[in-house]
């Protein structure tokens, strides 16, 4: 099991540098279009476009990855200040409830792209392409992040995980 | 369903799984999956959260999220802002509290060239902290300053959370960021003023350093070098977006470019400081990505239930003044504050209290400049203030969460202050992007 852990956690780290690397396309592309636009009035039509789609990739790429790291933003005020048996099985519900939340989505996502490349329905706005592109990485994502939640729950079987463990927040 | 028990199944079901410490983005999907199921069709409804889910996040408003984060980790991973805070520490000389004093100031100024208030806290709080313990300052007076100002980076732009309230409140963002910076500039200015002051009437808060001064170009030499070069990372966000160059959302972009190269000029940024930057972005705006992915259907299925029409029938039938309905809703937000992050915040409050703000006429820059004040103060107060934590983190060992948290309590009085000046006199906010969109 642990060997299989470590083989996801690899995976999830390369999604986290692909994250990384949308980052500086996403840069890279915008400060372009800007310069060339205020330059040579010839910018890149698709720039802002392909910010977008960027920003939906970090989102799916890092989902994973975060919850691998308990960097994902939760509210632990409650599990912190209960008894350690209460948070646990608190803990235990959290986790079975995001596996339930991703898995559906894992089946709804497969099924929203079958059916985008069945009907050959098109993305189109400054670029062209078939919708089914966009929708395919969301169940991958769901299906990496659904096995997370599996993960955590067993390390929280196992004992490996403690729970009510402070968590990242955000501002 | 009447819109009482849609009301309890959505925000009920969202709380309690919140409470239980599910992920919040995870959380909102679940009450969305209930939601879909059972007000937008079953199956079809959950074909289109799928489709939601795409829509919400591929959303070109929302790139200056990672883009001002960068800003922020790449100065504070290059060690560049510490250098500027060393600069300003050298300019301020012979001022009771003077290293509160060089917090504020510092702070200031890296308030505007970061998107993060932690990245702030953390920065103004591993520099500053030890030395100011060190030479014999209060705690609470060392501390309250950094958090403090840490949390006035919210409201000087650029800031990560105020593009995500205009984004997720359809309120221009170029104008929210530009109607923050007068109330986060006066907020610091009373900082001052009240360091100055409590420091001059007990000097055993604050004792004077043994501090050197250094006098002509050498007192200034560092500021030239190493703040006034990071001005023009302000500029180009700042003037960019105002002389129609880029879009708000481009000058980020520029802005982040220009945090580069001014870190390339001084010598400072590698390549392994450039990905650990990038890496921290990621988490951070990973992280927002995937609540705001739960976040546009919540606020759908809320809609097609009839819960939002419904309080806000409700709502309008307590025939209300607008002043009135303004201070509940800034009483919800400080309540909120105590106890969920800012992001969460928004994703409850904001479906119900921008129909009601639209409804009523309220001014959107005016309504978001105060919705942004109260977020600030959710970061300053106890029990789950992120920058009392952020502080602790940085903080001695022996210094404890309750005089972390002490610290913070006359700063937020004093942005109170500045909360009830901005309530009573809109144009104080309002004024300078309408003078900057002529």
């Amino acid at each position: 099991m642990k060997a299989i852990q470590r083989a996801f956690q690899r995976l999830y780290d390369v999604f986290a540098l692909i994250g990384v690397a949308v980052v500086g396309l996403m840069l890279a592309v915008i400060c372009a279009d800007v310069v060339l636009r205020n330059l040579t009035n010839i910018g890149i039509e698709q720039s802002s476009e392909i910010a977008e789609y960027c920003l939906y990739v970090i989102a799916l790429m890092t989902a994973p990855w975060l919850l691998s790291q308990s960097q994902h933003i939760r509210i632990d005020a409650l599990v912190a200040a209960v008894p350690y048996p209460v948070a646990w099985v608190m803990e235990f519900i959290a986790d079975l409830i995001g596996l339930g939340v991703c898995s559906t989505l894992v089946w709804y996502g497969a099924k929203v792209t079958l059916a985008s490349q069945a009907g050959h329905s098109l993305v189109i706005k400054s670029m062209i392409f078939p919708e089914w592109w966009l929708f395919a990485p969301l169940p991958l994502a769901m299906f990496l992040t659904a096995v997370e939640f599996l993960f955590r729950a067993i390390r929280l079987i196992t004992g490996e995980r403690r729970a009510g463990a402070t968590t990242a927040n955000i501002a | 369903m009447s819109y009482g028990a849609a009301l309890l199944l959505l925000l009920g079901g969202a709380s309690a799984m919140l409470a239980l410490s599910a992920p919040v983005g995870a959380a909102f999907l679940a009450i969305n999956i209930i939601g879909a199921l059972q007000f937008l069709g079953g199956d079809a409804g959950l074909s289109q959260l799928v489709r939601n889910m795409v829509a919400s996040v591929a959303n070109f408003t929302l790139t200056p999220i990672p883009l001002f984060l960068a800003m922020g980790e790449i100065l504070f991973h290059t060690g560049v802002a510490f250098r500027a805070i060393e600069a300003v520490e050298r300019l301020i000389q012979k001022v009771p509290g003077r290293l509160s004093v060089v917090a504020i100031v510092a702070g200031t100024v890296f308030s505007a060239i970061s998107g993060s208030t932690i990245a702030t806290t953390a920065l103004l709080g591993t520099l500053l902290l030890p030395e100011m313990l060190k030479r014999g300052y209060e705690p609470k007076m060392a501390m309250g300053p950094i958090i403090a100002i840490g949390g006035v980076d919210m409201l000087i732009p650029p800031s990560a959370l105020t593009v995500l309230l205009g984004s997720l409140a359809s309120i221009s963002v170029s104008d929210l960021l530009i109607a923050g910076t007068a109330p986060g500039l006066v907020m610091s200015v009373i900082f001052v003023a009240y360091i100055l002051i409590r420091a001059a009437l007990n000097p055993k808060l604050a004792p004077s350093d043994e501090f050197v001064p250094v006098h002509g170009w050498e007192r200034f030499r560092p500021f030239i070098i190493y703040v006034v070069p990071l001005v023009t990372i302000f500029i180009v966000v700042i003037g960019s977006m105002t002389a129609g160059w880029a879009t708000p959302t481009e000058s980020a972009a520029l802005g982040t470019a220009a945090t580069m190269l001014v870190c390339l000029a001084y010598r400072s940024l590698t390549w392994a400081q450039l990905i650990k930057s990038l890496r921290g972005t990621v988490a951070i705006s990973g992280a927002i990505f995937f609540i705001i992915i739960g976040a546009t259907t919540f606020a759908q299925i809320l809609t097609f239930s009839g819960a939002t029409s419904g309080v806000l029938e409700w709502v309008i039938g307590l025939n209300l003044s607008a002043s009135a309905l303004i201070i509940g809703m800034m009483v919800i937000l400080l309540i909120l504050g105590c106890f969920i992050d800012q992001v969460s915040m928004m994703l409850i409050t904001l479906p119900f209290f921008m129909p009601m703000v639209h409804k009523l006429g309220i001014d959107e820059i005016w309504f978001g400049v105060l919705f942004l004040i109260c977020m600030q103060f959710g970061l300053l107060t106890p029990p789950f203030g992120l920058l009392l934590f952020t502080m602790k983190g940085v903080a001695p060992p022996h210094i404890t969460f309750n005089q972390v948290a002490a610290s913070a309590m006359p700063y937020l009085g004093l942005g109170t202050l500045v909360l009830i000046l901005v309530y009573l006199w809109p144009p104080f906010v309002t004024w300078l992007p309408a003078a900057m969109g002529k």
